[in-house]
């Protein structure tokens, strides 16, 4: 029963620790951007660079960009991969976008970046560009025939153009300043500029009573529940219901609810801005930098929201509620089992496995990042986990390259689209280059000297292309007219 | 009787487009016949290149987004 109990809180304590103000001033906005591309950018923009007549320098750019602003879910990486090889660009920038599309999103990369840190929001962004062109161009090249053996099929489906207009120009930018405003960490925003204090005698007793409900440990990275966390996880279940009465048909226009919902989340944002500590008089609400800010740039998205077209910002919001009623169920489940797996696992367990950054650490990383499924977004908390419990930077970032690239989901899908053999070779290349990826990285962080580890990616690269000579000449020798 | 076929591999914008479409057809008084495709290259027969697509009469009148009920009316009445 104590063990039971123990697994219990640990469980309610990681997820009142994810629902902090640091969390949602993240995923907010983030879920609101997600939204905004898909439903404010006009997918012609992009696909129109990924026809079959584009040169290499544009379609393979254009198909990162595709992955990180059109991709947020299966209903558009799917289509758009088979159709980007089998009517478009070809296999390679097809691989480049099914690459790039999990880690180049808005949503894994706020989210990476406010859980773990920026420089690994930016690593994992970066590294999952380089190695997701490289492994698209790879496959290209060894599966060449299949390209040139591609029926001559019209590019009409990429032809269309579009441009993105003005005001939706505006909401996205100012979104993405929401976003900034709440999670960047500069002296400027966390200041204090003036303080309330509230009569309300009580928030000291219940301060104490949450501290109570949900123990925590502070050597072990656990955050409790402070009286702020009580009061946003109240309004996000506001937030919840009202979204449910007000955008579940929000495309044949808005009600009272859509109004009371938006409301919601501008106070929620407002308030995780904020900083409140429970006095023996009071509760005492600090206006601090970041509040103003946040403030500040929602009045902006307010401003150019109000110049969108109906059925533009009701589009918006219809995705945004989509993503959020699509991924935050699961991610809040995700987290709580995180937490009570975490009181299962013993330290020294992970230490002596991926400890350091050893080949072998980032070889078993990856192999654990293949073999485990974790709805979007909830490989996040399983790396957060890791680290706490003393894995090594460099392994982490293997793991967190192959966890949402490769699932079994994902593999079958890509082997129902371009066969078995291109798919088990892609598979490959990815374990290798997360491999590698997770070795620089670690590298890096133990403070390498950077000119090392320049001549290790050039020394990889070399090899690649040593492989790729061997390759060409073996397709010099035609084994089949 | 139209035929309509809604692409999509049963995602949440898929299914929200197969109910409001059948809200159209009753408020439109149109008969119809659903038929819900989700095989990927049955999919991509159809010129598309995001879920879910709509289709009536073998044409392709949507996709990407869910349509409202006015438009679907429209459809279903050319």
């Amino acid at each position: 029963m104590d063990t039971f109990l123990r697994l219990m809180n640990g469980g309610a304590g990681n997820l009142a620790a994810y629902l902090a103000a640091h969390v949602l001033l993240c995923l907010l906005p983030a879920f609101l951007i997600a939204g905004a591309m898909a439903a404010l950018i006009p997918k012609a923009s992009i696909t129109r660079w990924l026809g079959r007549s584009a040169p290499y320098r544009v379609s393979y750019p254009a198909a990162a960009a595709a992955g990180s602003v059109l991709a947020v879910c299966s209903c558009t990486i799917v289509p758009l991969f088979a159709g980007v090889y089998k009517k478009g660009a070809g296999l390679g920038p097809a691989i480049t976008f099914l690459f790039f599309a999990p880690a180049g999103n808005v949503l894994a990369l706020a989210y990476t970046g406010s859980i773990l840190g920026a420089d690994f929001a930016f690593a994992r962004f970066a590294l999952c560009l380089l190695f997701g062109i490289g492994i698209g161009m790879l496959m290209a090249m060894l599966f060449w025939r299949d390209d040139a053996s591609h029926d001559k099929q019209t590019d009409a489906l990429f032809a269309e153009r579009a441009n993105i207009g003005p005001a939706a120009t505006g909401v996205l930018l100012s979104l993405v300043a929401v976003l900034i405003a709440g999670t960047l960490k500069v002296s400027l925003l966390t200041a204090t500029v003036g303080a309330v204090t509230l009569p309300l005698p009580w928030a000291e007793a219940w301060q104490a009573m949450l501290f109570q409900w949900v123990p925590f440990d502070a050597a072990r990275g656990e955050e409790g529940v402070s009286v702020q966390g009580s009061l946003l996880i109240v309004l996000l279940l506001l937030i919840g219901l009202s979204a449910w009465k007000g955008l579940e048909n929000i495309v044949e226009g808005a009600n009272r609810w859509t109004w009371i919902a938006l409301g919601l989340t501008a106070a929620t944002l407002l308030i995780a801005a904020m900083r409140l500590t429970p006095h023996a008089d009071g509760l005492q609400f600090a206006l601090t930098g970041r509040a103003l800010a946040v403030g500040l740039t929602l009045w902006a998205v307010l401003h150019y929201g109000r110049r969108l077209e109906a059925d533009a910002w009701q589009a918006w919001l219809w995705e945004s509620w989509r993503f959020v009623k699509q991924i935050f169920a699961l991610l809040v489940a995700g987290v709580f089992v995180v937490g009570v797996i975490r009181q299962l696992i013993q330290p020294e367990w992970i230490q002596n496995l991926a400890g350091s950054n050893t080949l072998l650490a980032n070889a078993v990383a990856v192999v654990f990042g293949v073999f485990m499924y974790f709805p979007t977004l909830v490989e996040v908390p399983v790396a957060h986990m890791f680290l706490d419990l003393g894995m090594h930077r460099g392994p982490l970032l293997a793991y967190l390259m192959a966890d949402p690239e490769l699932s079994l989901q994902s593999i079958l899908m890509v082997a129902a689209v371009i066969g078995r053999p291109k798919t088990f070779t892609y598979v490959g290349l990815v374990a290798v280059f997360s491999t590698v990826a997770g070795l620089l990285f670690g590298a890096w962080v133990d403070g390498a000297n950077p000119a090392w580890i320049a001549i290790g990616l050039a020394a990889f690269l070399g090899a690649l292309a040593a492989l790729l000579a061997w390759t060409r000449r073996q397709r010099a020798t035609p084994t089949h007219a | 009787m139209k035929t309509v076929k809604i692409l999509g591999s049963g995602c949440a914008n898929c299914k929200k487009l197969e109910a409001v479409v059948r809200e159209a057809a009753i408020s439109a008084g149109v008969e119809a016949e659903f038929v819900k495709v989700t095989d990927m290259k049955a999919i991509m027969a159809y010129d598309l290149l995001s879920t879910p697509g709509l289709v009536i009469d073998e044409k392709l009148v949507s996709s990407g987004r869910i349509p409202t009920q006015a438009e679907i009316r429209q459809w279903m009445a050319g």
